[in-house]
């Protein structure tokens, strides 16, 4: 068989031995690129950078790779953007792949960038779009104006296309049969140690208690209409009575009513997809509709009739978000009892 | 201690619901809207004011804009800082990214040296969150962003906290540096009375492409590696029916819906 | 005529304050009225940033801007506080008139606290015996030894238990013509026989404290004397003429336009017959008004500080920027809850705090009746 061409390459997060879930949200857009785009010839290949990481590389194989680059060193542990990007640089120069997809996270959002500008190609920021033209260009849609407008963003001149993606853009994508070769790249070469010039002292990562928020089927959000951090307790109550999560707006988590910054829903924030969506004294703000877009139902509950929210909702109230919320919590814990009592 | 704050004037996100594309044209109509220092930029100004304040020295406001930007750096000089270095040029206009990168990095070379940049991380209005790492990169300084914290010692040791998914990085390294800043890293001040006044008294420098000395295939829509297509306006409306009458009917008819969806048995 | 423009730097101050307002000011307007509290923590932090010495040389501690600026603060505060906008119109009332007549010493010692807010002023004139008669004050003041020694009592004056620094008039006896002269005096809180007295409880403008000054044998040096002896009556009329009237005329355009603009907030939310009622013909109407009342105050009184600044005598136009302002404040808040029906009259809404604060702007700094008299009596002239 000739050796497949590796035209994309998706360059995956790990963080202490644990693969970002956008990572293999990214892969399931590269999968389908590869396997729909008749101008895109060529498989996937991802890259993998960490310290003893080998069973990451094989759990990666199977997500409708054809090639895995796993670079291994004590060097890689922890994310470092100078190691990293150096490794990556190097790899790019040699094997000259054609598109390069990153995860936007804390880490995605330095090396992306710096690749670019050593690369001096073109990134796209955020895509919530990827597809090929006729032409065989990677066209990338990318939000601007907290997600009240998108663009279409082409990269013509300059190779590779590069493109970074927030997680929860895109759904986690199934495993699939058959697996990718894993190639394990030799570090020396590709790390030099006078790249460094910052040292990781530390990384603290630690997951949220309760149910995550992009996770959830029923998704409460509360907003700056609250009010109060007692009315934001009818809330929770509201989410635990669904099983759902509670979300919320910048202004409410700057209140401090919220349980942390990892409830935020928006473009600074979470993207989520709940089958139904209940935003409580949510004006609707691009930032925070950027979101939510996907979700299955969306309801909005605002005392003011013109609030953008309510155009972009399935249903609409008008009226005290506090009252219609204590009343659906009277509702739902009636008729609770009812069948209960049945 | 010198630095050079990357200072971003865009429309103020407050008002971004008014932001429409043309239908005819496809341009983007922001008419109308009040342009702003770019949120993050404040906290950007205000870190380095208080390592002003800590160390001595100057802070220098460098920005990309139109030259009508001028009262928006007039603002960041009457939060504190000395001078401000406007680049601007018919030239700059549609650069991306990179090509904005590269007009601020020639800028910083220009009126530096400087022992530290500072920026946002991310703006409110394009928002790649690319400058901050780029600029680095073509001035040859190691770069962090994401900063939720940072403490800079005499000896130019630099500790920097910053943010990642469910938690933080810490990192270590000597100056000089750029750092991309987050909001969570301070309060920024208000501006006083005596800022305001002392501000009208304060140098702004605009430059064009021959005082920055850069070729013009390198700027702009021309230089920039990446080109704009179509823009859209992402279509979120829905079929938007009113639930009306008293708390207890509406939440009658919510709770109908919750079953409808199954998320309630 | 030209327009009313403001400069780039008066534009920054009015973007400034309104920041600062809407971080500080506004989630505690609230609650300032109903406990009537005067929030001294923000006072002070106001004082930082200048607000208190805005029109004061910077020589002294103070901002080095003018009048125009201090009623874009004024205006901006009172958009959503009127009450602690009062506090500070008072503050300068005392600045201005140790800016004005003061000894370079007197300056120099009260100025730098004042003007950075450290301290708070006040200036007492008024008595029960008479407002309006400014020339039936009772308060004494006899020279003995080289001293001052002050008896009587002041009412109705604001700041009265928070100033640190009031000016306060009183008869020094009479002039060749037999008729009573007047001094001013700068008084520091704590001096002996000088304490305040009954706080009132009104119903609008609250948070900033109004009440009873008294004097009991409060003996002073002769350094507290402010200005020429026989000229306190002049010189706290012209003060309030400049800084009081001018002040209470840019508390009025800030409620003005707290009517305008939750008016209009109103109209659009609430829903009728299936739509806003600012689709109703009537609600229009009132709108409108609104807007003409906001828009002619705001020009009266922004013109009529211009004209002060540049030096011109024009008592009769600031009487007649207050009298409108006052009296157009009151109105559009009527008119204001009268287009939002029941719901006006609810605590819920600000309007009904605005009403009380604009009734409350009617006699402070001379009613209406001696304002349209300031103005008859030069129209007439
Ligand atoms: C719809 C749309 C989509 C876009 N998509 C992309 C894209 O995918 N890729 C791309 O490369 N470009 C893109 N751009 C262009 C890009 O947004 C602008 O070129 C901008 O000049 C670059 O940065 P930013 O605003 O994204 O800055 P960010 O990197 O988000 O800004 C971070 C910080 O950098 C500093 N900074 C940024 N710009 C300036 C400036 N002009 N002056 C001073 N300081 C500054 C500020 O401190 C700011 O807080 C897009 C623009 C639009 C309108
Ligand atoms: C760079 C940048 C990034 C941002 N990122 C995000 C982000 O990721 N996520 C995010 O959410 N925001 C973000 N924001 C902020 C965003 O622009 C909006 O300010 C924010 O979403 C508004 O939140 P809100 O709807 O809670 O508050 P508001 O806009 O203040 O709206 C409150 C709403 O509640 C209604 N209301 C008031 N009282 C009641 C009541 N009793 N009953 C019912 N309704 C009531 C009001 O009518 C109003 O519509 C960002 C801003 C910037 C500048
Ligand atoms: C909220 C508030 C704060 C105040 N703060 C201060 C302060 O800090 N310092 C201070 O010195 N004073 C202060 N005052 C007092 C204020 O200056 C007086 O209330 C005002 O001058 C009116 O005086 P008066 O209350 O004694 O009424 P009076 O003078 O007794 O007036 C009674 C009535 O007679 C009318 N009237 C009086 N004279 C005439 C005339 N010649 N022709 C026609 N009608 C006339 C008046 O218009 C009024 O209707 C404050 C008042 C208020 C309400």
């Amino acid at each position: 068989m000739a050796e497949k061409r590796l035209a994309i390459w998706v360059v995956v997060e790990q963080n202490q031995g644990k693969l970002a879930s956008v990572s293999i949200e990214v892969l399931g857009q590269a999968a389908r690129l590869v396997e729909t785009a008749s101008a895109l010839s060529g498989g996937v290949a991802v890259v993998l950078l960490g310290d003893q990481v080998g069973d990451l590389a094989e759990e990666l194989s199977a997500y409708g790779v054809d090639q895995v680059y796993w670079v291994d060193d004590p060097r890689l542990k922890h994310y470092q953007n100078d190691s990293y990007s150096g490794v990556l640089q190097r790899l790019v120069e040699r094997e000259k792949p054609d598109i390069l997809l990153f995860g936007a996270t804390g880490a995605g959002e330095e090396l992306a960038p710096t690749l670019a500008a050593r690369l001096s190609t073109g990134l796209a920021a955020h895509c919530t779009g990827l597809d090929v033209n006729a032409d065989g260009q990677l066209v990338m849609k990318v939000p601007a104006f907290g997600g009240r407008v998108l663009g279409e963003i082409f990269c013509p001149n300059t190779r590779p296309q590069m493109a970074s993606i927030k997680p929860g853009t895109f759904t986690v994508p199934q495993r699939r049969a058959g697996r990718g070769e894993i190639v394990r790249e030799d570090a020396s070469s590709l790390l030099l140690d006078t790249d460094i010039r910052l040292t990781t002292v530390d990384v603290l990562q630690s997951e949220p208690l309760g149910l995550p928020l992009e996770k959830a089927d029923v998704v409460i959000a509360g907003g700056y209409g609250m009010g109060s951090k007692k009315n934001w307790g009818l809330l929770e109550q509201l989410a635990a009575e669904l099983q759902g999560a509670v979300g919320c707006t910048r202004p409410a988590l700057d209140e401090g009513w919220t349980a942390g910054e990892h409830t935020m829903i928006g473009t600074s924030g979470k993207t989520v997809r709940p089958k139904v969506y209940l935003g409580c004294g949510i004006s609707g703000a691009a930032h925070h509709a950027a979101g939510i877009k996907d979700s299955g139902v969306i309801i909005n509950v605002n005392r003011d009739a013109l609030a953008p929210a309510h155009a972009y909702s399935d249903y609409c109230v008008t009226a005290d978000a506090k009252k219609v919320v204590e009343a659906l919590l009277e509702e739902i814990r009636r008729t609770k009892n009812e069948k209960r009592g049945r | 201690m010198e630095i050079a704050v990357l200072l971003k004037p865009v429309p103020d996100p407050a008002q971004y619901d008014k932001i429409q594309i043309d239908p005819a044209t496809g341009i983007l109509v922001r008419e109308g809207l009040k342009t702003v220092i770019n949120p993050e930029d404040k906290h950007a100004l205000e870190a380095a004011l208080q390592l002003k304040e800590q160390y001595g020295g100057r802070v220098a406001l460098i920005g990309m804009a139109p030259a009508s930007a001028v009262e928006t750096f007039r603002e960041g000089l009457a939060m504190g800082a000395e001078e401000a270095f406007l680049c601007s040029d018919r030239a700059f206009a549609g650069a991306d990214s990179l090509a904005t990168s590269r007009v601020l990095a020639a800028a910083v070379k220009k009126a530096g040296p400087f022992d530290l940049v500072l920026s946002g991380s991310t703006s409110a209005d394009g928002g790649t969150a690319h400058v901050p790492s780029q600029v680095g990169e073509l001035l040859g300084f190691a770069h962090l962003t994401h900063v939720i914290q940072f403490e800079i010692g005499s000896d130019g040791l630099a500790s920097v906290r910053t943010k990642m998914e469910n938690g933080y990085r810490e990192s270590r390294g000597r100056l000089p540096l750029v750092l991309g800043i987050r909001r969570e890293l301070n309060t920024p001040r208000y501006i006083s009375l005596m800022g305001i006044m002392a501000a009208q008294g304060k140098p702004v420098h605009v430059w064009s492409l021959d005082d920055l000395g850069l070729d013009k295939g390198k700027v702009g829509l021309a230089g920039s590696p990446t080109q704009p297509g179509k823009l859209y306006q992402p279509d979120m409306k829905r079929k938007g029916e009113v639930l009306q009458g008293e708390a207890w009917e509406v939440a009658q008819r919510l709770v109908g819906i919750f079953r409808s969806t199954g998320i309630l048995g | 005529m030209p327009e009313l423009k403001f400069s780039e730097a008066q534009e920054m101050l009015r973007k400034v304050v309104r920041e600062f307002v809407e971080k500080e000011v506004v989630p505690i307007a609230h609650r300032i009225d109903v406990e009537n509290e005067c929030p001294v923590d923000v006072f002070k932090k106001m004082g930082t940033l200048g607000f208190a010495g805005v029109f004061v040389p910077q020589e002294y501690g103070g901002a080095g801007m003018g009048l125009t600026e201090r009623a874009i603060i004024l205006e901006e505060i009172s958009r959503h506080a009127a009450g602690f906008a009062m506090i500070l119109m008072t503050h300068h009332l005392g600045v201005e008139a140790i800016l004005s007549y003061g000894t370079e010493e007197q300056k120099r010692k009260y100025l730098p606290d004042l003007a950075s807010g450290r301290k708070i002023g006040g200036l007492a004139v008024t008595e029960p015996s008479g407002g309006s008669d400014v020339g039936g004050q009772q308060t004494s003041a006899e020279f003995k030894d080289g001293r001052w020694v002050l008896n009587g009592r002041k009412c109705f004056i604001t700041n009265s238990s928070n100033a640190d620094v009031t000016v306060v008039t009183a008869r020094t006896g009479e002039d060749a013509k037999g008729r009573p002269a007047f001094g001013a005096f700068i008084l520091e809180a704590g001096t002996p026989g000088f304490a305040p007295g009954r706080e009132e409880n009104k119903f609008g403008l609250r948070g900033s404290g109004t009440g009873d000054l008294l004097l009991n044998d409060c003996e002073v040096g002769e350094e507290a004397l402010l200005g020429a002896q026989g000229n306190g009556a002049k010189l706290a009329l012209a003060t309030i003429a400049k800084v009081g009237r001018t002040g209470m005329s840019a508390i009025s355009v800030g409620i003005l336009r707290g009517c305008l603009e939750e008016g209009v907030k109103f109209a659009k939310e609430r829903i009728l017959y299936g739509k806003p009622i600012a689709k109703l013909q009537a609600i229009q109407l009132e709108i409108a008004q609104n807007r003409v009342d906001y828009e002619a105050a705001r020009l009266l009184t922004y013109q009529a500080i211009g004209l002060k600044e540049s030096g011109a005598n024009c008592d009769a136009e600031i009487a007649a920027a207050k009298y409108f302002s006052t009296e157009a404040a009151v109105r559009s808040a009527k008119r204001t809850i009268d287009l939002m029906g029941g719901y006006g009259v609810m605590n819920d809404y600000p309007v009904g705090r605005y009403l009380r604060d604009a009734m409350a702007t009617i006699p402070s700094g001379g009613t209406s009746h001696v304002m349209q008299l300031v103005i008859a009596g030069q129209t007439l002239a």
